[in-house]
């Protein structure tokens, strides 16, 4: 904002802004007064539209800004002065300014060259056509995605096959700083979330089941539903939301700060050593957090079956071993190391799209997540049909 | 008329102190940064402050502008203590500011326009045309072509966010700027021109620039004074002909007689 008295200005004299319009010889003048800034701009610009445009009589008539009356100027209050100044203009009046002080004659020109642009519509709005096309985007995009990630399950198979035939490129440290974080510091959470969905199934078994007076069979249900399905499924869940989000985030960030390409100048292939020790490392850990959780679910629905129906641990083994058998065992166990599998190749897989930027290394994690959950759902429910059909 | 105006008219624009801070003190953890710091703004100055890493720069920067609580001190601007100030009085001085930050800190879900309309809806009731028209004019006014408006911020480069990183900074026509590193990450060509820019938008909106630099184009072409940080305190100001000429402290003769500062005045 500039003032028209470079100094302090006590507060008594801020005039309100505000202007007239005089007939001065042969000139119309809008006399303005008082602070023209951003802040008085909404008054202003409603009181400048509701002005007429004088009519020039005869053609030596010419327009004057007389803005020796203003106190303070900005530039929104030079835009409405050079607005009004054009619009006289267009309607045949010669228009010039009057009492103008040297910073504000800087700032009214500046105002006057950068204002005179056209400006582009935003096309960034809603449109049908728009609409279509972002779903055919969508569309093609899941199947880009399934060849992307079938193309790098190859790579990660070739890659397996290069390491089994020349041991020394496999890479022990990293593999076992990955078998420890996420299977060794994964087992609370899972052995918890595990004990604890055991013992909702079998509380919620046993209250709906009494309607018919079968609530026993609530300890037949949690036994075959937590060994086929829910110990695997939960464990994988929470895998891809521990670990295969920190694959993408870990190879994301190295990607984002160019480490990956410092890799290869350095003949170090980043198959070899970032996506092929974490997936080998989820493919030995997913089962055995398997294994724990299946056992854990089964704990918890033992707990709820001593408070609802009274069976202690003994008669609870024995009901349990009565209902359940390996078979039930190995269909759950079989699918844990194919979802470590998914898990560990959509992790690494995002982490590689990773660009540049911080905005799109978030974006990767979270549909790292999204997709690696997606994918171990869709093989569950293919893996049970498959595996009922052949009779486990 | 002209009496009464004399006598209103009670400092004149050289003496006029806009930000005054006395006496601060900040450290972290064990790391004293100042012990004692005087600086001291006048309105209508381009006030360059250097000094080397660590020396907290950017940390100055951050305590005037109220980000950052120092230990001791007192910091007073347009002649109020900032402590001493309400909720609302606050909210009102800080439209009287605009801050730069490194990379333009650009608002990432807004359009440019947008970004450059966050301080007029944050602070001021207008209609939506008024603030179209008052968006695009300080988008040209920084430089940047009117196609830029509907970009994102991830769709520009450094320079052009840096670019409305300042239109957004002077959304209100600020009376102070502060700019933290404006040409640091800058091709040559393009820190000039946003040197020039700067010298340009101050002289044009009579802009105070309190700018933080590394640059010694940047010193050289814009600062009309410079403040150097260094052993925990102001060592001294100056214009940077000034220091260039007695630099009295080892820093400074390092920093301005060396061979990249020759350069520069070349």
């Amino acid at each position: 904002m500039l003032k028209r008295h470079t100094g302090v200005i006590l507060p008594t004299r801020a005039a309100a802004p505000g202007f007239r319009i005089e007939l001065r010889g042969t000139a119309f003048c809008l006399v303005a007064s008082g602070s023209w800034t951003v802040r008085e701009v909404t008054d202003l610009d409603g009181g400048l539209k509701r002005l007429r445009v004088p009519i020039p009589p005869t053609p030596d008539f010419t327009g004057e800004m007389d803005i020796s009356g203003i106190e303070q100027l900005d530039t929104a209050g030079a835009w409405l002065l050079q607005r009004t100044a054009r619009l006289w203009e267009a309607r045949g009046l010669k228009t010039r300014f009057s009492g103008m002080t040297e910073g504000f004659e800087i700032l009214l020109e500046e105002v006057r060259r950068r204002s005179t642009q056209d400006r582009p519509a935003d096309e960034g709005g809603a449109s049908i056509s728009g609409l279509v096309r972002e779903w055919g985007v969508a569309v093609t995009g899941v199947g880009r995605e399934a060849v992307l990630l079938t193309g790098f399950l190859g790579a990660v198979t070739a890659t397996f096959v290069r390491i089994a035939s020349q041991i020394w490129r496999f890479r022990p440290v990293s593999f076992v700083h990955h078998l420890d974080h996420t299977g060794f510091r994964a087992v609370p959470i899972i052995a918890l979330i595990c004990a604890l969905i055991g013992a909702v199934i079998m509380q919620q078994g046993v209250v709906q089941l009494r309607t018919f007076g079968a609530e026993t069979f609530a300890v037949n249900m949690v036994g075959i539903l937590s060994l086929r399905e829910v110990g695997v499924l939960l464990t994988a869940i929470m895998v891809a939301g521990r670990s295969g989000s920190a694959f993408t985030a870990e190879i994301g960030s190295m990607k984002m700060r160019e480490e990956i390409d410092a890799m290869r100048t350095l003949g170090i292939d980043p198959m070899e050593t970032l996506v092929a020790p974490r997936v080998l490392a989820l493919i030995v850990v997913v089962p055995l957090l398997t294994f724990l959780g299946d056992m854990m679910c089964l704990v918890g629905g033992g707990l709820m079956a001593q408070v609802y129906l009274g069976l202690d641990a003994a008669a609870y083994i024995e009901t349990l071993h009565n209902a359940i058998d390996m078979r039930h065992f190995f269909a759950g166990m079989i699918k844990a190391p194919f979802a470590a599998l998914i898990i560990g190749l959509v992790g690494c897989l995002e982490g590689l799209k990773v660009t540049g930027s911080a905005e799109s290394l978030g974006f990767h994690v979270t549909s790292a997540v999204v997709k690696a959950i997606f994918l171990v759902i869709v093989f569950d429910a293919v893996f049970a049909m498959f595996l009922s059909s052949i009779g486990i | 008329m002209s009496q009464t105006m004399s006598q209103e008219i009670v400092a004149n624009r050289e003496s006029e102190t806009v930000i005054a801070v006395r006496g601060l003190a900040k450290s972290f953890g064990s790391q004293q940064i100042w012990k004692s710091l005087d600086l001291d703004v006048y309105r209508g100055e381009v006030l360059g402050v250097v000094g080397g890493s660590g020396q907290g720069k950017s940390v100055l920067l951050r305590v005037i502008t109220g980000l950052v609580k120092p230990d001791a001190g007192t910091i007073r601007i347009f002649d109020r203590d900032v402590r001493d100030l309400s909720r609302e009085e606050k909210v009102d001085m800080e439209a009287r500011w605009g801050v730069l930050f490194q990379d333009g800190a650009l608002f990432s879900s807004l359009s440019v326009l947008q970004n450059i309309q966050v301080p007029m809806r944050e602070h001021l009731d207008l209609p939506q045309s008024i603030m179209d028209d008052l968006a695009f004019l300080k988008l040209a006014m920084v430089g940047l072509r009117p196609e830029a408006a509907h970009k994102f911020p991830s769709e520009l480069s450094g320079g052009m966010r840096k670019r409305a990183g300042l239109a957004r900074a002077l959304s209100l026509d600020p009376e102070i700027v502060f700019l933290d590193e404006p040409t640091a990450g800058l091709d040559p060509i393009g820190a000039s021109e946003f040197d020039h820019l700067i010298r340009k938008l101050q002289q044009t909106l009579g802009l105070t620039v309190y700018m933080v630099t590394h640059d010694l184009d940047s010193i050289f072409t814009v600062c009309d004074r410079v403040a150097v940080l260094a052993d925990n305190m102001i060592v001294k100001t100056g214009t940077p002909e000034q220091l260039r000429r007695k630099p009295e402290h080892p820093w400074i003769e390092e920093y301005f007689c060396g061979e990249r500062a020759r350069a520069a005045k070349a």
